[in-house]
């Protein structure tokens, strides 16, 4: 089912001679010529000051990540009414995958609760209560990547009674709790997690899925972790890695050298309307419930020094002592 | 085989209103029984240990023929008869037996209980003209056990003891109300459950029928028996009461369909259970309840009765909602239901019930909207908990302890969401020690793994590398220590420190590590794997 690179060189090159045909210019051309401009776009929009300054258009069904350039190239935002597929590689980036999963619930979350009036009717809260996400782990997952933690989750943007975690022995009763979950609508957002390429999930169920999202106008957000790419009935497809975070600001803008901040994801749009694969970094900010564009090449977010305690001075009259092991004992 | 067993219980069955089962009917045993049938007739019996000696516990028809007799010894029949065919008795089997057949008389009464060890009694207080009258319900009964292929004597009196004695020592039948001392005057002492000792006492005396005592002056018996032996006559005539303790609470609402058909697919019983439902509706609202816990009570045609129940999270009256709730639970793939051949009566219980909100219906609008597939979200919640039991929806909630793994608390979602009274949702009660604490992973790892580290800052800084499932990272940056103490209220004196670090590596991937422990002279600590960040 993996699209192979010959079968896509072929593929390009077919649409090319066809574009030769009709007398409109090269599609790998335009693709290249507006992937380029959406990473400079997006290299160009972490400088400026304000994200929500420019105006965009709201799309009925999408979600939009208010970063101009990512909801152009998704057509307006992630869609709501669809599965949407977040991929990681390897079980060493469940971390990063889970969280962008759970960084767009809780965007979904946020945009329910406001209730815009103006995105349309599946917007606005039907009912009273807080908007609920549900997760449905996989067990495999469960014991190789853990489970997901009320406290941690408070802390990324989404309240611990905010999240029903559903805990399945078997497949089906995921896929039936996922189809069920989809057609009550009382979840602004269901997390499916799945491991790998299981048989019992292909194309018949996945096609029944997003033809239960779609008719109860509720987003499914697939979670495969360490799973090949796979031809599925879902609309979108992120692949996401994890990527360097960017050092804390103080108050005055300026980074803190040597901490931690806010979750930095290396997202490539796999399956999109793009012609051509698209790999941005995005950093989720828990606080404003917000997605902000990395520039990719900060090389000097980088170089940081690996531990943050002061480096003891070297001592002058010892001349062979390398100073950076000193204190430190090896053991293991 | 299945006739030399049920031949050993019809003769046990004699004595009460219900046979007793000879659990030893099928086995190695009956080929011999049959193979000696040919020669002439077998004498079936059973026997157990009572006392110090083997004693015969149940008779075939014709053992009792041939004036074998309860309670006699084993040494002593086979004396009379060397060909006995003698089966060990099976204690629980015949209790078991017994409850079976409590549970299927539950079609007649809700109030049944067992009288041990081969009787039971049914509290008929308002039921017997739903059967046409008392006499009619008798007969019922005896034709509907015996087509279970057994044999029963029954009574029908105004006190249990009385219908006892009745079935057990004489007649059987009905008796009128106030005929309890005409009834009671022929049958032997024995009858009034007296222990063998008293018993033995008065046939010494010459007092071998209950009329002798009737007119006895109280005193003298009291005084010379204890107080016993006229508490048993009161009950049995009536001047005092005897409460019968029925052997599962009797359900405050139900609904019971009977069908001359007997059922066996699952769609033909789940038809039936919103028109049950629909039923008790007017019950439920005369009480101004709703229902908490339903039970679906299933009475096969050969005397087995199987029991199914399914709880809400809210009290419920919906018929539709409360079918779709034994809907899930028969869609349960660990629900098994034998429906054998077929089912005959279909029961629907409502064990617990609890106030219930009536809401004033719109005139259009949400209303509509509700009654086409949108669920709330306690419907949601029930059905799937009826599917898949109450583990399966999970809601974490904090708790007063820095330990990560005890901090959070994992409730079933409706106790969490729905009662949050029982469910501390939000932290709101949480004092603000607990309530904000520093930065969690998302994912955490239960329980914590071990991991190699290299080079680690003495005496509390983050490892430069660790390896972890066989892979190694270097540590490019670390937060940290975040130092946890040991609950020692919990877990004693011995446990360990933890000094927790946020590290990333240089490929980015956030963990959340910690020590066990801190550095002394005689071991070094060990570092374990306890969460992911994103």
């Amino acid at each position: 089912m993996v699209q192979t690179t010959m079968a896509r060189e072929r593929l390009f090159a077919l649409r090319e001679q066809i574009a030769k045909l009709e007398g409109h210019a090269a599609p790998a051309l335009v693709a290249q010529a507006r992937a380029e401009a959406l990473k400079a776009c997006l290299d160009a929009e972490e400088t400026d000051a304000p994200v929500g300054a420019q105006d965009y258009t709201p799309v009925p069904d999408r979600l939009a990540l208010r970063i101009p350039a990512l909801d152009q190239a998704l057509e307006g935002g992630l869609p709501l009414q669809a599965i949407s597929e977040i991929r990681a590689e390897s079980h060493r980036d469940a971390g990063a995958a889970s969280g962008l999963a759970l960084a767009l619930s809780a965007c979904l979350r946020a945009r329910h609760a406001s209730g815009n009036p103006a995105e349309g009717p599946q917007a606005s809260p039907r009912r009273a209560g807080q908007p609920l996400v549900l997760w449905i782990s996989d067990r495999f997952c469960s014991r190789e990547d853990g489970r997901p933690y009320g406290i941690g989750l408070e802390g990324f943007g989404l309240p611990s009674a905010a999240l029903i975690e559903a805990r399945p022995r078997r497949l089906e009763e995921a896929l039936f709790a996922a189809e069920a979950a989809l057609q009550s609508g009382l979840f602004c957002a269901t997390i499916l997690e799945i491991a790998g390429n299981p048989k019992g999930f292909g194309l018949t169920e996945s096609r029944r899925l997003s033809l239960r999202a779609k008719a109860a106008g509720r987003p499914l957000l697939l979670l495969r972790l360490s799973g090949a790419e796979e031809a599925g009935s879902t609309a979108l497809r992120l692949q996401v890695a994890a990527a360097p975070a960017q050092a804390r600001r103080l108050p005055d803008g300026t980074p803190l050298a040597g901490s931690l901040g806010n979750p930095v994801f290396r997202v490539t749009l796999e399956k999109s309307r793009l012609p051509a694969p698209l790999t941005f970094l995005l950093e989720w900010n828990p606080h404003a419930c917000q997605f902000l564009p990395v520039a990719s090449a900060d090389d000097a977010a980088l170089a940081r020094p690996a531990h943050s305690g002061a480096v003891p001075a070297a001592s002058g009259h010892r001349p062979a002592a390398p100073p950076r092991q000193a204190g430190r004992i090896s053991h293991g | 085989m299945a006739d030399a067993g049920q031949g050993a219980a019809a003769g046990a069955g004699q004595g009460g209103p219900a046979a007793k089962n000879a659990g030893a009917g099928k086995g190695a045993g009956a080929c011999q029984g049959q193979q000696e049938a040919g020669e002439g007739e077998t004498l079936l019996v059973c026997a157990g240990q009572r006392g110090n000696a083997m004693a015969l516990t149940g008779l075939s028809p014709s053992a009792a023929a041939r004036g074998l007799r309860l309670g006699q010894p084993l040494a002593e029949a086979r004396a009379l008869f060397p060909g006995l065919d003698v089966r060990q008795e099976d204690a629980a089997a015949d209790r078991q037996w017994l409850e079976q057949l409590a549970d299927w008389c539950d079609r007649y009464t809700p109030l049944v209980a067992c009288d041990r060890p081969d009787g039971l009694l049914l509290d008929i207080t308002g039921c017997a003209h739903l059967f046409g009258g008392e006499a009619s319900l008798l007969a019922q009964v005896l034709r509907e056990i015996g087509a279970l292929g057994l044999h029963a004597k029954a009574a029908i009196a105004d006190s249990a003891a009385l219908a006892g004695a009745v079935a057990r020592f004489g007649p059987g039948g009905v008796i009128a109300p106030g005929g309890g001392r005409a009834a009671l005057a022929p049958l032997p002492v024995a009858a009034l459950r007296l222990e063998a000792g008293v018993v033995t006492a008065l046939h010494k005396l010459g007092l071998r029928q209950i009329e002798a005592l009737l007119d006895a002056p109280r005193a003298p018996l009291v005084r010379r028996f204890g107080p016993d032996l006229l508490r048993r006559l009161d009950q049995a005539l009536g001047a005092q009461g005897e409460p019968i303790s029925p052997r599962r609470p009797v359900a405050p609402v139900s609904a019971e369909r009977r069908l001359l058909t007997p059922i066996d697919t699952v769609e033909a019983i789940l038809s039936l259970l919103a028109p049950l439902a629909e039923a008790f509706l007017p019950q439920l609202e005369e009480r101004g309840t709703g229902g908490r816990l339903f039970e679906l009570v299933l009475f096969r045609v050969d005397g087995i009765v199987l029991r199914l129940s399914a709880g809400t999270s809210a009290p419920l009256r919906s018929p539709a909602r409360i079918a779709a709730l034994f809907s899930a639970r028969l869609a349960n793939p660990q629900t098994v239901l034998d429906a054998g051949f077929g089912f005959e009566i279909v029961r629907l219980n409502v064990l617990h019930d609890g106030p219930y909100k009536t809401e004033q219906g719109r005139l259009q609008g949400a209303s509509g909207e509700a009654e086409a597939g949108e669920l709330s979200l306690g419907a949601f919640l029930d059905s799937i908990a009826a599917r898949f039991g109450d583990h399966f929806l999970l809601v974490g909630t904090h708790r007063e302890s820095h330990l990560p793994e005890r901090a959070v608390e994992t409730l079933p979602a409706a106790r969490a969401l729905l009662a949050p009274a029982q469910g501390r949702a939000a932290g709101q009660t949480l004092s603000p020690v607990f309530a904000r604490p520093h930065r969690r992973p998302i994912r955490l790892l239960d329980p914590p793994e071990l991991m190699e580290a290299f080079a680690a800052e003495v005496p509390d800084g983050p490892p430069a590398a660790f390896r972890w499932r066989r892979l190694r990272h270097q540590v490019r940056h670390a937060e940290g220590p975040e130092r946890i103490a040991p609950e020692w209220w919990r877990d004693g004196q011995g446990a360990a420190t933890r000094d927790y670090f946020r590290v990333e590596d240089e490929e980015g991937y956030r963990f959340w590590i910690f020590r066990d422990g801190f550095y002394d002279a005689a071991h070094l600590p060990r570092w374990y794997m306890h969460g992911f960040f994103a």
